[in-house]
C-alpha cells in the first residue's frame, strides 16, 4: 500500500510514519499525520526549539513511546516494510535504522577501540561460549577502524575517549560502524571542532552518495543544512509545515516568518 | 601413604575458600563486569545444594542407574534448577536499579533459607538431610573422599576462572560491560540488553548452584546453618578486597580473608580452645567487615586497582 505513494524514492531506505501523536501532560508535543523519511541521500529537519524534532526522532527511535500511530522502515533494497514501532529498541539497529545521540553518552570503562569494535561486532560473535572469538573481530574490523581513526585522530585511541568532542565524535563513529541504511544524526556538530565537523559532514555527504545510505539531519547550525541536504522538512508546533528544496524551504514566507527572522533573507 | 599431618578441617576451610573464590568469579561477571549487584549467591548456591540432595536422597531412582548414575543425574538436576531460578529471578530483578537489585537478590536468599528450614519433607528441616557420598562404594575412608572433592572443586574453580579470563578478552566481555555500564547506549547499539543480562544470571546461577551441590557432596550432610549469609559476605567481600580489575583479584581478595582467616588464623594461631564454637564465626564477620571498610576507604577500586582496558586493549590490537 505504502510503496505506491513514495515512488520518487522506491530505490532509497526511508521510513514512513502515519498519524504519529505524542503528548506531554495533556500538550501535543508530536502530531504528525503523514511524513516520509530518507526519500533522498541527505534531509535537513529543522524548525525552531519546542517543535519537536527531537522527539519525533526518539519516537522513531523508541525511546519515546508513541500514543498511537505507526512508523515503517523500507529498506530500499524492493523488500517489504517493517513496521519498526512494534519492534523492541535493540532490533533497530540490525535492521539498519541508527541515530546519533544528541546528549553525550558513552560507556566510561570502555577504550575507543572497544567502543568501535562492540558497534561493529555481529550478535553471534557476542554469545556467552564465544570465548575465543576476539581475534575474528579484530581481523573482520581492523582495517575499517583504521580508516575511521586515520581520518580522525583520537588523542590515543587505545584509550578512553576524553573531551566532549571526542565521545561525541565516538559516537558518531559507532553509529557509522552499524553500517546504517538510514541514519538519523541529532545535532551532530554541537560540540565538535570546526575542522572536525566538516570532516564528519563530507563523510556522511560521501556515504549517503556511495552507499546509498539515508542520512536525515536534525541540525540548529543552519549553514549545515543548507550546505549539505538535498531536501528539508520544516517542522513547527509539532507537525511538518514545508517540505521542499533548500532554497526554496530558507526563502519561504512561512519558514521566514516562524523561525529565520526577517533579516535571514538575503544572506 | 599417611594423610596424619592433614587435619579434617585443613580440608574443609581449603574446600571452603576454593568454593568462596568459585562464587567470587562468578560475581565478578555479574557484578564486576555487567554491574548487576547480587546478594543472593547463597540463595543459588543453597538451591543447588538441596536441589541436588533432594533429588540425591528423595527421588526413587531406577536402580540400574547405580550410584554415580543418579549421583549425576541429581548434580545435573540441580544445575538446571538454580539455572532455572536464576532467570526467573533475573526477570524479576531486570528492570531494577542498583538498591533494587540487591534488595530483590537478598530476599531470594532469605526464601531459600526459609524454605530449606519449613519444608521439612524435603529438605528434613532445621536438622538437615544425611546425603549419599557415591565415593563409598571404595571404602577409602573418610580423608581421602574429602581430599577427592576438594580436587573436583579446585578444578571446576580453575575451570571458571579460566572462563572469566577468556571473557575479559572477548567481544562477549565487552558486551557484558557495555551493558553494565549504559544500558540504553548498548540497546541503541543493537544489543539485546534485556536477554544479555537474563543469560548472564541463569548461567552465573547454574554455576553457584553447582559450587552448592559440590559442597553438600562434600559435606555429606545439608543443613540451614550451611547457607547463611556468610556464604554471600565471603565471595563479595573477597570481590570487592581484590577488585575486578582481572581475574585475579577474586582469588587475591578471597584468600586475603576467608584464607586468612580460615586457614592462618584457625589453624596456625594458638586461640583457646573455648573460642572455636562461638567466638571465631562472631570474629571473622567483624574482620571481614572491618576489611571491607578498609579498602572501600583507602581502595575502592580494590588492592589490585581499576580495569586496565587501555592496556588490555592495546595488546590485544598489536597481536
Amino acid at each position: 500500500m505504502a510503496e505506491a505513494t513514495v515512488t520518487a524514492s522506491a530505490g532509497r531506505p526511508h521510513l514512513r510514519i502515519e498519524g504519529a501523536v505524542k503528548s506531554f501532560d495533556g500538550r501535543v508535543v508530536v502530531d504528525v499525520a503523514d511524513l516520509t523519511l530518507g526519500g533522498n541521500p541527505v534531509e535537513g529537519l529543522i524548525g525552531p526549539n519546542g517543535a519537536g524534532k527531537t522527539t519525533l526522532m526518539r519516537m522513531i527511535m523508541h525511546s519515546i513511546k508513541l500514543d498511537k500511530g505507526k512508523v515503517t522502515f523500507y529498506p530500499g533494497d524492493g523488500s517489504r516494510g517493517v513496521a519498526i514501532s512494534s519492534l523492541p529498541a535493540h532490533a533497530m539497529a540490525s535492521l539498519g535504522v541508527v541515530k546519533t545521540n544528541q546528549v553525550i553518552q558513552d560507556f566510561e570503562k570502555l577504550t575507543i577501540w572497544d567502543s568501535l569494535l562492540l558497534a561493529a561486532a555481529r550478535r553471534r560473535e557476542e554469545r556467552p561460549f564465544r570465548i575465543f572469538a576476539e581475534k575474528r573481530v579484530w581481523a573482520r574490523n581492523t582495517a575499517e577502524i583504521k580508516c575511521y581513526l586515520e581520518e580522525f585522530p583520537f588523542a590515543n585511541p587505545y584509550g578512553f575517549a576524553k573531551s566532549a568532542g571526542e565521545k561525541k565524535l565516538l559516537d558518531i563513529l559507532r553509529c557509522l560502524l552499524l553500517r546504517p541504511k538510514l541514519l538519523l544524526l541529532d545535532e551532530p556538530t554541537a560540540g565538535l571542532p570546526a575542522d572536525v565537523r566538516d570532516r564528519v559532514m563530507q563523510t556522511i555527504k560521501k556515504k549517503a552518495g556511495d552507499e546509498n545510505v539515508s542520512v536525515v539531519i536534525v541540525e540548529h547550525d543552519l549553514n549545515v543544512i543548507w550546505t549539505l541536504s538535498d531536501y528539508v522538512h520544516f517542522m513547527a508546533e509539532g507537525s511538518v509545515l514545508l517540505q521542499g528544496d533548500p532554497a526554496w524551504i530558507r526563502e519561504h514566507e512561512t519558514v521566514v516568518e516562524k523561525y529565520l527572522g526577517k533579516g535571514h533573507v538575503g544572506h | 601413604m599417611s594423610l596424619d599431618w592433614l587435619s579434617a578441617y585443613l580440608i574443609y576451610a581449603l574446600f571452603t575458600v576454593a568454593g568462596t573464590i568459585g562464587l567470587a568469579q562468578l560475581l565478578h561477571l555479574q557484578m564486576g563486569l555487567a554491574g548487576i549487584g547480587n546478594f543472593g549467591i547463597v540463595g543459588f548456591f543453597g538451591l543447588g545444594m538441596y536441589a541436588w540432595g533432594v533429588f540425591q536422597v528423595r527421588i526413587p531412582w531406577p536402580e540400574a542407574l547405580g550410584d554415580w548414575g543418579t549421583f549425576f543425574l541429581s548434580l545435573l538436576m540441580a544445575v538446571i534448577v538454580s539455572g532455572l531460578a536464576g532467570v526467573l529471578i533475573g526477570w524479576v530483578i531486570s528492570d531494577l536499579e542498583g538498591d533494587g537489585v540487591l534488595v530483590g537478590t537478598l530476599g531470594f536468599a532469605s526464601i531459600m533459607y526459609w524454605l530449606a528450614l519449613s519444608e521439612k519433607r524435603w529438605t528434613g528441616g532445621a536438622e538437615g538431610m544425611a546425603v549419599p557420598d557415591p565415593l563409598r562404594t571404595f571404602n577409602w575412608g573418610v580423608k581421602p573422599m574429602s581430599l577427592f572433592w576438594l580436587g573436583v572443586m579446585l578444578l571446576l574453580v580453575v575451570g571458571i576462572t579460566y572462563y572469566v579470563a577468556r571473557v575479559h578478552r572477548s567481544p562477549y566481555g565487552r558486551l557484558l560491560i557495555a551493558v553494565g555500564q549504559n544500558e540504553a547506549l548498548a540497546r541503541s547499539l543493537g544489543k539485546p540488553t534485556f536477554r544479555t543480562k537474563l543469560i548472564l544470571f541463569a548461567l552465573g546461577s547454574a554455576g553457584m548452584g553447582l559450587i552448592g551441590a559440590v559442597f553438600g557432596v562434600m559435606n555429606h550432610f545439608i543443613r540451614p546453618t550451611e547457607i547463611g549469609i556468610e556464604v554471600t559476605l565471603a565471595a563479595m567481600v573477597g570481590l570487592v578486597m581484590g577488585g575486578s580489575a582481572r581475574v585475579w583479584g577474586a582469588i587475591v581478595g578471597v584468600l586475603l580473608t576467608a584464607g586468612l582467616f580460615d586457614i592462618v588464623v584457625q589453624i596456625y594461631l594458638p586461640l583457646p580452645d573455648s573460642w572455636y564454637q562461638i567466638t571465631l564465626p562472631v570474629v571473622r564477620e567483624i574482620f571481614f567487615g572491618a576489611m571491607l571498610i578498609l579498602v572501600l576507604l583507602w581502595r575502592p577500586l580494590g588492592l589490585l586497582g581499576d580495569m586496565r582496558r587501555d592496556k588490555l586493549v592495546e595488546r590485544l590490537g598489536s597481536g
